[in-house]
């Protein structure tokens, strides 16, 4: 249907030399007209704020007017900055983590609610319940819940012989907290992408499969996770985007970074650089980094969906 | 536009695009002598309810600000920021990159470069009488004074010491001669102090400008600076810098203080609950117990000295800022000096009712002090123990934020994620040095 | 009052739905030992993961020298946390400014993305392809990335600190475009081309044909569009300073840092500003389950 319609308008914009008629005057500026409360808003507060934000990153600015012009400075100063990699590899192990975890997670979780048992309605919810609550609440929570010696989360593992385990206060076990609530927070949300997919798949050939005698391992091997791709790859680069430039919120409420900045993700960073310390040129420095790192994943994506059109890949 | 568009060209007029954008969003002048009222923007008040200590300082402050308004024509309002003390809170910081900051506001030593450099604080030294000047204490005015001119008004001194709760040293057998004099037989104290439900030591823990004013004592201690004030060159690398950080770290290493502050950083709780024993902290706490836990036994002693150390502490405490951009700056720094920096008996009665009866800091003047000495609060122990300390006392470092932040991943590695104390001092060092070597702005002390 | 069940219920029909399109008849759930283990496993998953939220609710009932007992039920349940919160810091207010600036955020955002993604998909115009190749490319750039340039364009604009700060920069952004795009282009054309033989005008067809056509996905959206601004937080705590502007999640922020060590009281305000959005979800869980399937790419 997507390609019918879409070739249908090509051949018409294409073989169109004759002088324009009324009605099709009339199309255009109607298009024009839908389009531009939209278009405008995108470019006043997402192209511009991308160029910007690279623009901005050859300029000193701090949060008081002063503006100078200093070439690739702040681009030096981030290659010499602790703080920069540290942040980076941070991020870098949150995403790693998070995203092939969650993935495994969610996935089992479909799998698991897909099936008709009584009161899966019920189960499916409950899992995917963290997902409203807003992050701020999430840290609330979780802080409450492993404050030193008196969080439940603390009491069970005195309960289990890990006395005195501070999970906020040691850098390993911090960031393994914002890992697992991460996945906890947003693994309804996959699961309910994957059950969709899930859906998609016909029943028949399970059943065929059946027949053959193909073990429940072998089925999702040979049909689930082969039919399931599009879905797959979608949740991959989805929770890569969320988890990159999401964690603020979380990080801000639960651990502001700590301790000894093992929390601090990449964003983390930019915000602390800019709105705290009023560094605004540096941290578009370091934003830019980002920004460029999501456009390539963002180019990467469109490439590999053909242009968003996913299920029409092999027209 | 030219048929040929290199990239070069696209990221010139990027970059000039951002600059004009840029002109035009945060360099714009805001005007002035609008009838508005000006802005204090502080954390105290109003507030109506909340802890008792916090409406009485809430009061206090509507009271001065009630009687600055009932005098003059330029009304003053005060507005509540929570969070306020929170280093991860922007408010105060975009709202004056908005051009939009506040007309009056409370700064803490830590940030006081921050925006003196960004050259929006007010001088008081015009609005301020010489008696005035001389009344205040020097130290307390050293690190808001910028070659001849004062750029923030301190209200309260409150130098650091360590706070005991006398129920744990009863508990654990131990009483008052036991009070620890040095580092070794402070962690050793703790050490018996400490349960599985309580720390024997508390440190600060959290990252920020706070833990690093609670950090600098122990450097002085041993002789040691982070920027040495007169050669204006980091000291970081130094031994005294590493026994701090080293000490830091052997607390948690030992298992006698927390990674994370025990009851939110609430010392009161901590202490009726039997959560800490001992606790670094400054002389507002004394107000806390008083109107939170009257009952509560607890005591004061100077914080202990590594071997061959000097008697010193830190004093931070909270100033009065003007913002030359605001409404009106003349009359907000009329309003700060008049409130409480003026030698009238309302100004002195003033400083005297915050320090010792809203809230339990010292004063940061002379006059203050005396009239303090009438009120009723002055024979308290607690604030005997914290006067006795003054003598010891130096001011807040102010100190970048490029700095700060530096010194703050120190402690934070080595304290926490047991970083080599020499290693990380030195990682800082080079921050530093290199941070120095292009730094302009107020000097560093 | 229906009881839980009912509410969840929503859910099933989906299920129901898709294997009928597949040509199979839905089987009734029925109890076997298959069933009652999958659904042993689902309960221990399900209790495990809303577990913490049940601890935020019961601690919020409970006084202070209790909040931090190991027990999960509270001994003495009261409200007077929740009296506090109200009476402490004006939480009806931010609530309202939340309810507020998320309202009109989801209407403004669904009334221009449904154009946009009507022209893109419907008219035909040069450059078609081009123009949703821009908006295409923004897809993935979320605000905290860019958030230090777009502060500084809506400083520009003089927004900072207003209701205009808050919801203008919120409304953009390509992904409900896209998603109204993608639906559109499958919807079939019939209606709209006889109501433009009429000679009705675009905006006609648009507000007449194409809008009414486009209600379930709407308001799939919509729900999705409230919930994300509701829990919006850094934005926010940014881009404001005026203590008539704080929406609830900036609210209980700051409310936590001030009452620090009084969990029962920063429990009760969190439960405040998650309760919404918990009722949101039970009443319309089909509409959020169904934005987010349609989210993904099919």
């Amino acid at each position: 249907m997507t390609a019918l319609s879409l070739n249908r308008t090509a051949g018409r914009v294409g073989a169109d030399r004759r002088p324009l008629s009324t009605m099709q005057k009339r199309e255009r500026r109607a298009a024009f007209l839908f389009l531009l409360p939209d278009s405008l808003g995108l470019l006043v507060f997402v192209v511009v704020p991308m160029f910007l934000a690279i623009g901005l990153a050859f300029f000193s600015l701090d949060g008081f007017g002063h503006l100078r012009f200093i070439g690739v400075d702040n681009y030096v100063r981030m290659a010499q900055d602790p703080q920069f990699w540290s942040s980076l590899r941070v991020t870098a192990v949150y995403v790693v983590v998070v995203v092939p975890v969650m993935f495994v997670v969610s996935l089992a979780l479909a799998v698991l609610v897909k099936e008709r048992f009584p009161g899966v309605g019920v189960v499916r919810s409950a899992l995917f319940l963290p997902y409203v609550i807003s992050l701020v609440v999430v840290g609330m929570i979780w802080q409450f819940m492993l404050t030193d010696k008196v969080g439940v989360v603390s009491r069970a593992l005195a309960f289990v012989g890990l006395e005195g385990v501070s999970i906020l206060g040691s850098p390993g076990l911090a960031l393994a907290a914002v890992i697992a609530i991460t996945i906890w927070f947003q693994m309804g949300y996959y699961m309910i992408m994957f059950l969709a997919g899930l859906q998609d798949i016909p029943g028949e050939l399970y059943e065929v499969a059946r027949v053959d005698g193909a073990s429940a391992w072998q089925q999702f091997r040979g049909i689930t996770l082969p039919l399931l791709a599009p879905t797959s790859f979608f949740v991959i680069l989805t929770s890569t985007i969320a988890v990159v430039t999401g964690g603020l919120d979380l990080v801000y409420v639960l651990t502001q970074g700590g301790p000894a900045s093992a929390t601090s993700v990449l964003i983390f960073f930019v915000y602390e650089q800019a709105f705290l310390f009023g560094e605004y040129g540096y941290a578009a420095a370091i934003g830019s980094v980002l920004l460029v790192a999501l456009l390539l994943w963002s180019a990467l994506m469109f490439f590999l969906t053909h242009g968003g059109r996913f299920s029409h890949a092999d027209d | 536009m030219p048929p040929r568009f290199g990239r070069r060209q696209l990221l010139a007029g990027a970059a000039a695009l951002g600059a004009a954008g840029l002109g035009l969003g945060l360099t714009g002048c805001s005007g002035s002598g609008r009838p508005e009222p000006l802005q204090f923007w502080n954390y105290y008040a109003p507030q109506e309810q909340g802890d008792p200590e916090i409406v009485e300082q809430s009061k206090w402050f509507q009271s001065a600000i009630d009687h600055w308004n009932a005098n003059h024509p330029e009304q003053v309002m005060p507005v509540f920021v929570p969070d306020y003390v929170n280093p991860m809170n922007p408010r105060i910081a975009t709202a004056f990159a908005a051009e939009n900051g506040p007309d009056i506001f409370l700064i803490s030593p830590g940030e006081f470069l921050r925006y003196y450099n960004g050259g929006v604080l007010v001088d008081f030294k015009p609005y301020l009488t010489q008696e005035a000047f001389d009344d205040f204490y020097p130290e307390t005015l050293a690190t808001r004074i910028v070659g001849e001119g004062i750029y923030a008004l301190p209200m309260e001194v409150d130098p650091l010491s360590i706070y005991y709760d006398v129920a744990a040293f009863e508990e654990a057998g131990l009483s008052e001669g036991d009070l620890p004099a040095t580092w070794d037989q402070m962690l050793d104290v703790a050490e018996r102090l400490t349960t599985p439900r309580r720390s024997g030591l508390v440190l600060e823990t959290t990252p920020g400008y706070y833990q690093n004013f609670t950090f600098y004592p122990w450097v002085w201690q041993g002789g040691g600076e982070v920027v040495d004030p007169i050669t204006q060159k980091p000291r970081i690398a130094s031994d005294a810098v590493v026994a701090a950080l080293e000490l830091f770290a052997a607390s948690i290493a030992r298992g006698v203080a927390p990674r994370t502050l025990p009851a939110g950083g609430e010392i009161v709780t901590a202490f009726t609950q039997g959560l800490a024993a001992m606790w670094q902290r400054g002389p507002w706490s004394i107000s806390e117990f008083q109107l939170q836990a009257p009952d509560h036994r607890y005591g004061v002693f100077p914080l202990p000295l590594p071997p061959g150390g000097r008697q010193i502490t830190v004093a931070g405490g909270w100033a009065w800022a003007v913002n030359n951009r605001g409404r009106n700056s003349d009359a907000a720094a009329r309003f700060v000096v008049e409130s409480i920096g003026s030698m009238s008996a309302e100004s002195i009665a003033r400083g005297a009712d915050w320090n010792y009866r809203a809230k339990s800091n010292l004063p940061a003047r002379r006059s203050v002090s005396a009239a303090s000495e009438q009120l009723p609060s002055y024979a308290d122990p607690a604030r005997a123990a914290v006067r006795e300390l003054v003598s010891t006392s130096r001011g807040e470092p102010r100190y970048p934020p490029v700095l700060y932040k530096a010194l703050s991943n120190t402690i934070q590695s080595v304290q926490l994620a047991g970083g080599d104390a020499r290693v990380q001092a030195q990682v800082a060092q080079d921050a530093i040095e290199s941070f120095l070597q292009t730094y302009e702005g107020g000097t560093l002390v | 009052m229906p009881t839980t069940d009912q509410l969840l219920e929503p859910a099933a029909p989906t299920v129901a739905a898709a294997e009928r399109r597949h040509g199979r008849p839905a089987p009734r759930t029925r109890w076997s030992r298959r069933n009652a283990a999958l659904l042993a496993l689902g309960l221990v998953l399900g209790i495990g993961t809303v577990l913490p939220l049940l601890v935020m609710v019961l601690g919020s009932l409970k006084p202070k020298a209790e909040v931090t007992a190991p027990t999960l039920l509270p001994q003495q349940p009261t409200l007077e946390n929740y009296v506090y919160v109200f009476t402490e810091v004006p939480f009806a207010r931010y609530l309202l400014n939340s309810a507020f600036v998320a309202g009109v955020i989801t209407v403004l955002a669904l009334w221009f993305h449904s154009m946009a993604a009507y022209a893109l998909a419907r008219l035909r115009f040069p450059g078609r392809e081009a123009v949703f190749l821009v908006i295409f490319s923004t897809l993935l750039v979320s605000l905290p990335v860019v958030m230090v340039p777009t502060f500084a364009v809506v400083r520009t604009l003089g927004l900072v600190d207003s209701y205009g700060g808050l919801i203008i920069p919120a409304i953009f952004n390509a992904f409900g475009i896209f998603l109204l795009r993608q639906f559109y282009i499958s919807m079939p054309a019939e209606l709209e081309e006889a109501a433009l033989l009429d000679g009705a005008s675009y905006w006609r067809v648009y507000w007449h044909v194409i809008l009414p056509l486009s209600r379930p996905i709407l308001s799939a959206l919509a729900v999705f569009f409230f919930l994300a601004n509701w829990n919006a937080f850094v934005w926010p705590l940014t881009i404001t300073s005026d203590p008539d502007l704080r929406t609830v999640q900036v609210g209980i922020a700051g409310f936590q840092q001030q009452y620090a060590g009084n969990w029962n009281y920063t429990l009760a305000a969190a439960t405040v500003a998650a309760v919404p959005m918990l009722l949101m979800f039970f009443f319309f869980q089909r509409q959020i389950v169904e934005s987010i399937k349609s989210a993904s790419f099919k």
